[in-house]
């Protein structure tokens, strides 16, 4: 096992200061010590797109990432999107788009989808659906979800 | 229209916004793995890496001294402490193997629990699976069923002779036999003019959903009580098999849900889930599981398809179809009644293979054998789309033989007339097939699309176009099995003019909650936004059957319905004493009571409950009621369903019937085998919508399901039994590039044997969709002549099919030019 490691990271404006296991995976750093548990975990191989989160910005599977490699880094999780008046424009979007069924794969799309409108403002159509490839919904919701994501994007 | 008439209007037939959705975007929700109670354990489970052995020693020993670890446990030790898993159905002509939640002497699939530990931590309980020694002792595997070697007709041909047995205690490998015949199927086929055969087939995929299994299970050893949180589709079934597997009065037990992470079928047994309640029973502390993926795809209910059909339909010249014949042929894994709860599908199949159509003489005949895979699980169709499959084949070729278009040669044999009791006894209450086929033909534009693919052949691109008809079975309620027929719920209206519904339904994706509200807002004359529906604590709401079978909106609703309605009566009796109007004088809606035509006298709905329950309180407002509170339940049951076969062994164990027409526009690349479907029309009529957003996305989204399983998702082991798709990156989900376009419209005939005239629905893309793809694709390869009969349609599957039509061509043309040499002799 080894010994712990220090983890000082910000996580939804909040400063964490830790000593986790190397062998910690990020996910688990969220929803356990955290209780953040609005990431979810669907595959363990980051082919499905639950648990993404943002690491200073950028996308990232939180399964895909050790907690001690985001020592130093700011962390958003679906829970920090909120705004204090109320959801942010893109989970907005998913209630009002019909986007969201049984809403296990919903945070991780949410952010996922952040983060490509952070990179283009106003995606078309092929580029929602190039752009959001690494997130899976059993659900089937793509064609909502696609809507939802154009929609905050055509209101730039 | 006004604010106020807007106001008055029913909710249900709105779509409105759903109420779940604003914890699920913003990561509120409470999925049964977000919960981990204080001091609590993990669990990890040890697993066969054998698909078929004996067991001859396990171990835990070295594990029970690892770091972390509290408990270790064999199966062997564990059959101490518990129950064999009860079997979910007890029909007849089927078997149940008896098994436990830990293998004690055998394992019959790869991934089979045969011990498990609890730690401190997720990571030193799976350390401490390494430290368990287990010894097997290989045995050959049964990893195919032989097409060629089936007891059809019970002569004492052993069905797959060469195969060992998996279970000791069972005489063959056949986990259910079903026969059923109807009508002079001999003698129709001696007459017909036209009979056309096929071999259809459908590989075995999964239901996959995104959230794994996860049980959080705390035992109180003092109060001998136990909760368990379980991600689930069947909350009151499951206390009902926990009370019984441990031994403890259902009094004892209590189970949780909240939001589940999609089920589609795959949530409504126990299984693996049951090993943490063990160890909690055990360590007298809350003991969590939370399954890997790989484990779901190892263990979980995840077979599911894998049949064949050997079939035969007769017709006359004109089209008429005169009697099917069906062999159905499935690889049940391990087990579909114990384990998992995918057999009765293969029943239901057979049930419904003559579809919306005419067919007066019927001979099936079902054989479900067991292989060493992982349990046949429940998924989406169940059976509806092993039907559809064939009959919209059958009628493909049909066409083809009798030289008709296949669209008319459908509309000729179409159930025009309702109700209508079909030869294998369910009655179809009302549809609208023809219109529907009808209305897909138009909104797909079927001559521009004729067009546009000869404009492709003339290009060297090959389009194909696809049409089938579905028919959506809902409302499923099985006969002596947990999956019986009836819901309930309570509905009460509190002091302050909001509501409470209770429901024994459980919310998996549905909407459940949204269109609840709706139903129960109409009935008491509030907005969905005061009524809170709830779920899901078997501590707390009726006893209840859950979600499968598509019964939310036939059951659940009418439940709801019937209990909101009574509590709505009382209303208007309450504001009828405080309003001096006669109840019959009154109406509701917008939140208040009002004197029809006299729009001034009326009351906030809050008022007359606050005056109902305290000023003066009930025996002044609800004089003479023997329950005066604004309080009902009930119990909804479905006449039509019949609980004894009828003198012609005959079960009717779907009330209600969806109508449909399916249609599809696909691309073949011939020198890929890639195809490219470009776009999917669904006509869907399930009776009275109550919200037409929430339908539209299980419409969308089952025929995207199957669409993944039809054309690449495939569950595959190797010769040796060993699982290769391990993980989502092996077994494809589709995704938004992979996706097609689905437009869907819909036609509204109202079921006559519901209270709201609505029908269950949510699997009928899963029903349709396997069927139009493979007809549209045969019709891209038409002048190739190749017959697409079997899945997936993957690119290699694509190749091989043109290469034997060139190759069977070839040899036509080589017999011909032989022919005509010796005619010149």
């Amino acid at each position: 096992m080894g010994g712990l490691v220090p983890l000082d990271t910000e996580v939804n404006g909040e400063r964490h200061r830790r000593e986790v296991e190397p062998r910690l995976l990020l996910v688990d750093f969220l929803r356990e010590y955290l209780r953040l548990t609005g990431t979810h975990s669907g595959c363990d191989d980051g082919l499905c797109g639950a648990c993404t989160v943002l690491v200073d910005g950028e996308p990232v599977k939180s399964c895909l990432m050790l907690a001690a490699q985001v020592d130093g880094a700011r962390i958003t999780t679906v829970e920090g999107l909120r705004a204090e008046d109320g959801p942010h424009p893109v989970q907005q979007a998913f209630v009002d788009a019909e986007a969201v069924q049984c809403g296990y794969c919903t945070p991780g799309f949410v952010v996922a989808a952040t983060a490509l409108l952070a990179r283009d403002a106003a995606p078309t159509d092929d580029g929602v659906r190039e752009g959001l490839v690494g997130n899976l919904c059993r659900c089937g919701c793509y064609q909502n979800i696609r809507k939802a994501v154009r929609s905050v994007g055509g209101s730039r | 229209m006004t604010v106020d008439e807007m106001r008055q209007q029913p909710w249900v037939g709105r779509r409105i916004p759903r109420q779940e959705d604003n914890r699920l975007v913003t990561g509120t929700g409470r999925f049964a793995d977000d919960v981990t109670p204080q001091g609590a354990l993990h669990c990890a489970i040890l697993r066969s890496p054998h698909p078929h052995a004996r067991i001859v020693r396990v171990d835990v020993a070295r594990a029970r001294s690892m770091p972390g670890v509290v408990a270790a446990v064999s199966g062997a030790e564990a059959r101490e402490h518990w129950a064999p898993l009860p079997p979910n159905f007890a029909l007849p002509g089927i078997v149940a193997p008896r098994v436990y939640g830990l293998a004690v002497d055998k394992v019959v699939y790869e991934g089979e629990p045969v011990a498990a530990v609890a730690a401190t931590d997720r990571y030193l309980a799976e350390d401490a699976l390494e430290a368990i020694e287990v010894e097997y002792e290989v045995l050959e595997p049964v990893m195919d069923v032989d097409e060629g070697a089936v007891d059809w007709y019970g002569d004492g041909s052993p069905a797959s002779p060469a195969s060992p047995r998996l279970y000791d205690e069972w005489d063959d490998n056949v986990q259910v036999r079903y026969d059923f015949a109807y009508g002079d199927v001999e003698r129709s086929f001696g007459e017909a003019d036209a009979v056309v055969e096929a071999r259809v087939a459908v590989h075995r995929y999964a239901a996959v959903p995104l959230e794994p299994r996860a049980v959080v299970a705390e035992y109180d050893p003092d109060g001998r009580t136990l909760t368990v949180r379980v991600a689930t589709q069947v909350p009151h079934q499951m206390r009902t098999t926990y009370a019984r597997i441990f031994g403890l009065p259902e009094t004892s037990v209590r189970v949780l849900t909240g939001d589940v992470g999609g089920g589609y079928g795959s949530k409504g047994q126990a299984d693996g889930d049951v090993v943490p309640i063990l160890l909690s029973i055990l360590t007298g502390r809350p003991v969590k599981w939370a399954e890997t993926r790989e484990e779901w795809m190892l263990a979980g209910p995840v077979g599911s398809r894998g049949y064949v059909h050997h079939a035969e339909l007769a017709l006359r010249s004109d089209g008429t179809v005169l009697a099917l014949r069906d062999r159905l042929l499935a690889d049940v894994g391990c087990d579909g009644v114990v384990r998992a709860i995918g057999l009765a599908a293969l029943i239901v199949g057979a049930t419904y293979i003559p579809g919306p159509y005419r067919i007066d003489a019927y001979d099936v005949r079902v054989r479900g054998l067991v292989t060493n895979k992982p349990a046949y699980g429940a998924y989406r169709g169940y059976g509806k789309d092993i039907a559809n499959q064939l009959i919209e084949r059958l009628m493909d070729k049909a066409a083809a033989a009798l030289g008709m278009d296949p669209l008319e040669l459908r509309r000729r044999n179409l159930l025009t007339e309702f109700p209508h009791e079909i030869c294998t006894g369910p009655i179809i209450e009302s549809g609208s097939f023809v219109e529907c086929l009808d209305l897909v033909q138009e909104k797909m534009d079927l001559p521009a699309l004729r067009r546009e693919q000869e404009r492709a052949r003339a290009n060297g691109r090959f389009l194909g176009v696809g049409v089938v008809s579905t028919m959506e079975p809902s409302a499923g309620a099985i006969p002596m099995s947990v999956f019986s027929g009836f819901e309930s719920a309570t509905v009460r209206l509190h002091p302050d003019g909001t509501v409470t519904a209770l429901t024994g339904l459980q919310p998996i994706g549905q909407g459940v909650q949204t269109s609840y509200a709706q139903v129960v807002a109409d009935c008491v004359g509030v907005s969905p936004a005061d009524v809170r529906v709830r779920w899901g604590d078997t501590d707390a709401v009726p006893y209840g059957l859950g979600a499968y079978a598509s019964r939310g909106a036939t059951f659940g609703v009418a439940a709801a319905h019937q209990a909101a309605t009574e509590v709505g009566r009382k209303l208007l009796l309450a504001a009828s004493v405080a309003l001096e109007v006669t109840p019959d004088d009154l109406e509701l809606g917008g939140g208040t009571v009002r004197a029809k035509g006299s729009p001034g006298t009326a009351m906030d709905v809050a008022d007359v409950a606050q005056r109902t329950y305290f000023q003066p309180g009930p025996y002044a407002m609800l004089p003479g009621e023997k329950e005066p509170v604004l309080e009902a339940s009930a119990v909804y049951t479905n006449p039509e369903v019949n609980w004894l076969p009828d003198e012609h062994g005959r079960l009717r164990i779907y009330p209600t019937h969806g109508s449909g027409a399916m249609g599809c526009l696909v691309e073949v690349d011939v020198e890929t085998g890639g195809v490219d479907v470009r776009k999917v029309w669904y006509v869907h009529d399930s009776g009275r919508l109550i919200n037409p957003g929430i339908v539209e996305n299980q419409l969308i989204g089952s025929s995207v399901q199957a669409f993944g399983g039809t054309m690449f998702e495939q569950i595959v082991y190797d010769d040796a039994g060993t699982l290769l798709t391990r993980t989502l990156g092996d077994y494809q989900l589709p995704n938004a590039a992979s996706v097609p376009d689905i437009e869907v419209s819909h036609i509204e005939t109202p079921s006559p044997i519901t209270p709201l005239g609505t029908k269950g629905l949510g699997e009928g893309g899963h029903i349709g969709i396997g069927a139009v793809l493979l007809s549209a694709v045969e019709d891209a390869l038409r002048p190739f002549g190749a017959e697409v009969l079997e899945t997936p349609l993957t690119p290699p599957r694509i190749l091989q099919l043109i290469d034997r039509a060139r190759e069977s061509r070839a040899r036509e043309s080589r017999a011909q030019t032989a022919g005509a040499v010796r005619d010149d002799v």
